[in-house]
């Protein structure tokens, strides 16, 4: 940055960066902003000629039309969807992190018989896929007539998460000074007490951070709810939107218009906590 | 770890004490969730794709190995061993070579590094889903933008149907698959970029190295230790592609995965111990390549 000469590749290679991270975004955005005749436009359009929001009308408004045509409005599976995604997504990071906060103290702080084999064996599965164990698991929930419920989908998410939220957490608490503990101890205080009210909240970064994984592993899943959730009883957005890709009609606006929609809890998430995120992402791997 | 955090950690008491309750107190809800979701079922996966199972057919006989070598002369499952491959080679380069690029760029920049940094990880923060929907659109045949951008460079001289050919078709799968997981490996290059020190580069600049000397005599051993790991995580969740071949080719066999076909074999066609024996075999692959990983996590526990 010092010579002038150099400032010109980084430049370019910075807009390089944005372009390849967020255009595809930008072109999702303005084609959900678009009217259906100006999508199919050659050359494409890369601003709307006309700004739009039939097709969030159409997702959030009571009735619609298509191309002057009434047509019925997808609200109620799409408002359907949409709180079945954040109750999963709220409860599968509210069960994950509390085990996890609970567990990784142990696991970094107390002495137990069996403690270093559990560890290893719970953080192996963090190689092995959730989805190997899904036949199995499906004729589990069957049998304990949990598909399609909050309950089965959330313990699910917190079986497949709980192994990274685990590690984040235990290697929080091992990087605290124990110092703090010890002068709690010689107080008198309990461990329990001075775990809730000394270690956890000197940890905040760790639970935020594998909050935020957790919550964004969770809004994101597919292949999961695609099993579990048949019904609109607990389907989430991931597999609602991808049925408004027909087999012979696809509505692209409203594909588009879903999608944006989608997206605005990670965004914001990244946006206003990204300092926690990248600290959960390469604790693992710096250390 | 300081030599305080061990004597707290490790106090001079027996078995069953009262860390051990506690200990055990705090780990058990946890280990009963995994035990009860993975674990178990792990192990019926393994017993269970020694038998037939199917919802459709009564009886469970036990049939050893049979699935397995059903499995190797199976077409279909070729074929996606094959995809998969493909998948992972393409992914795992091009998250390597694209992740340390872009790393590299952010290290130089000083000012508004964290505004980059939330611009880069936002597509690794998207449902694979929307991000392959928001590609399934760029790739239209007719209207999408990429064939647009490539006819009007001239790259191209008619529209392609990119979806035709398999070669490109996997390609077009990938990309999408290294747009979400770039920002991962970026990230923890970065991290690792930043914990060497400068004034190694400093003496390598006196001694006469030059940029790429002192990127490969300095910088790539030096990062080694976090690149193993990004490259590991490319390769697993690469191995389990399913979201973006679904949405973008659905059972396309040209693009389909070994976790589509083992989706399609137990969730279509109703033969569970058939898909599992084929999980196992996808599980055996994934911690093959990632015993790295598990090696370093065991190490860790070991060290503290």
């Amino acid at each position: 940055m010092r010579r002038l000469p150099a400032r010109l590749p980084v430049f370019l290679g910075v807009l390089l960066l944005l372009l390849w991270s967020l255009g595809p975004i930008y072109w999702s955005l303005v084609s959900s902003l678009m009217r259906p005749a100006d999508l199919v436009a050659d050359p494409p359009h890369y601003l709307p000629p006309v700004w739009t929001f039939e097709h969030y009308g159409k997702l959030l408004g009571a009735t619609s039309s298509y191309f002057g045509t009434e047509i019925q409005s997808v609200w109620p599976q799409f408002k359907r969807a949409l709180i079945n995604s954040i109750v999963t997504s709220g409860a599968a990071t509210i069960v994950t992190v509390l085990l996890a906060a609970l567990g990784g103290y142990a696991f970094a702080r107390l002495r137990f018989p069996g403690r270093d084999l559990t560890f290893a064996l719970i953080t192996a599965t963090l190689a092995i896929p959730a989805y190997t164990v899904m036949i199995p698991l499906y004729r589990i929930m069957v049998a304990a007539g949990l598909i399609d419920t909050y309950l089965g989908v959330t313990l699910i998410y917190a079986s497949a998460f709980l192994p990274l939220a685990l590690w984040l957490m235990r290697s929080f608490y091992a990087v605290l000074p124990a110092s703090l503990e010890e002068a709690a101890a010689l107080d008198g205080a309990g461990r329990l007490y001075t775990l809730f009210r000394i270690v956890m909240p000197l940890a905040a970064p760790g639970l935020i951070a594998a909050a935020l994984l957790t919550f964004l592993s969770a809004w994101g899943q597919f292949v999961v709810p695609l099993v579990f959730s048949p019904t609109l009883g607990t389907k989430p957005l991931t597999v609602l939107i991808p049925e408004f890709v027909g087999k012979n009609y696809v509505d692209y606006g409203l594909m588009n218009a879903a999608g944006m929609l989608s997206i605005i809890p990670p965004v914001l998430l990244v946006l206003l906590l990204n300092r926690y995120l990248i600290r959960g992402l390469t604790a693992g791997a710096t250390k | 770890m300081p030599a305080a955090a061990r004597t707290v950690g490790r106090p001079a008491r027996g078995l069953g004490g009262s860390d051990a309750r506690l200990g055990w107190l705090l780990v058990a809800p946890l280990a009963i969730v995994m035990l009860a979701l993975v674990f178990v079922p792990l192990g019926m996966t393994l017993i269970d794709s020694l038998y037939r199972v199917d919802p459709m057919r009564a009886a469970q006989p036990f049939i050893g190995l049979r699935h397995y070598v059903d499995l190797a002369a199976d077409t279909n499952v070729r074929t996606s061993a094959l995809n998969t491959l493909a998948l992972v080679a393409i992914c795992v380069v091009l998250e390597t070579v694209g992740g340390i690029a872009a790393a590299l760029l952010l290290q130089r920049i000083e000012k508004g590094r964290m505004w980059l940094l939330a611009a880069l990880i936002v597509p690794w923060a998207l449902p694979p889903v929307v991000n392959a929907l928001v590609w399934l659109w760029i790739y239209h045949p007719s209207v999408g933008l990429l064939n647009n951008l490539l006819l009007s460079a001239g790259l191209i001289s008619h529209k392609v149907v990119w979806f035709n050919d398999r070669a490109t078709a996997l390609f077009l799968v990938a990309v999408v698959h290294v747009w979400r997981m770039l920002p991962l490996t970026a990230i923890i290059v970065l991290a690792a970029l930043q914990a060497i020190p400068t004034d190694l580069y400093e003496a390598a600049r006196l001694d006469g190295a030059g940029p790429v000397r002192s990127f490969l005599t300095i910088t790539l051993p030096l990062i080694a230790g976090g690149l193993g790991i990004a490259m590991t995580q490319s390769t697993v969740f690469a191995f389990n592609l399913f979201d973006e071949a679904w949405i973008l080719a659905g059972a396309s066999l040209d693009t389909r995965t070994v976790l589509i076909q083992v989706y399609m074999s137990a969730f279509q066609q109703l033969h569970f111990s058939y898909g599992m024996a084929l999980s196992v075999l996808l599980m055996l692959a994934s911690l093959a390549v990632s015993i790295f990983y598990v090696l370093g996590v065991y190490r860790e526990t070991r060290i503290d």
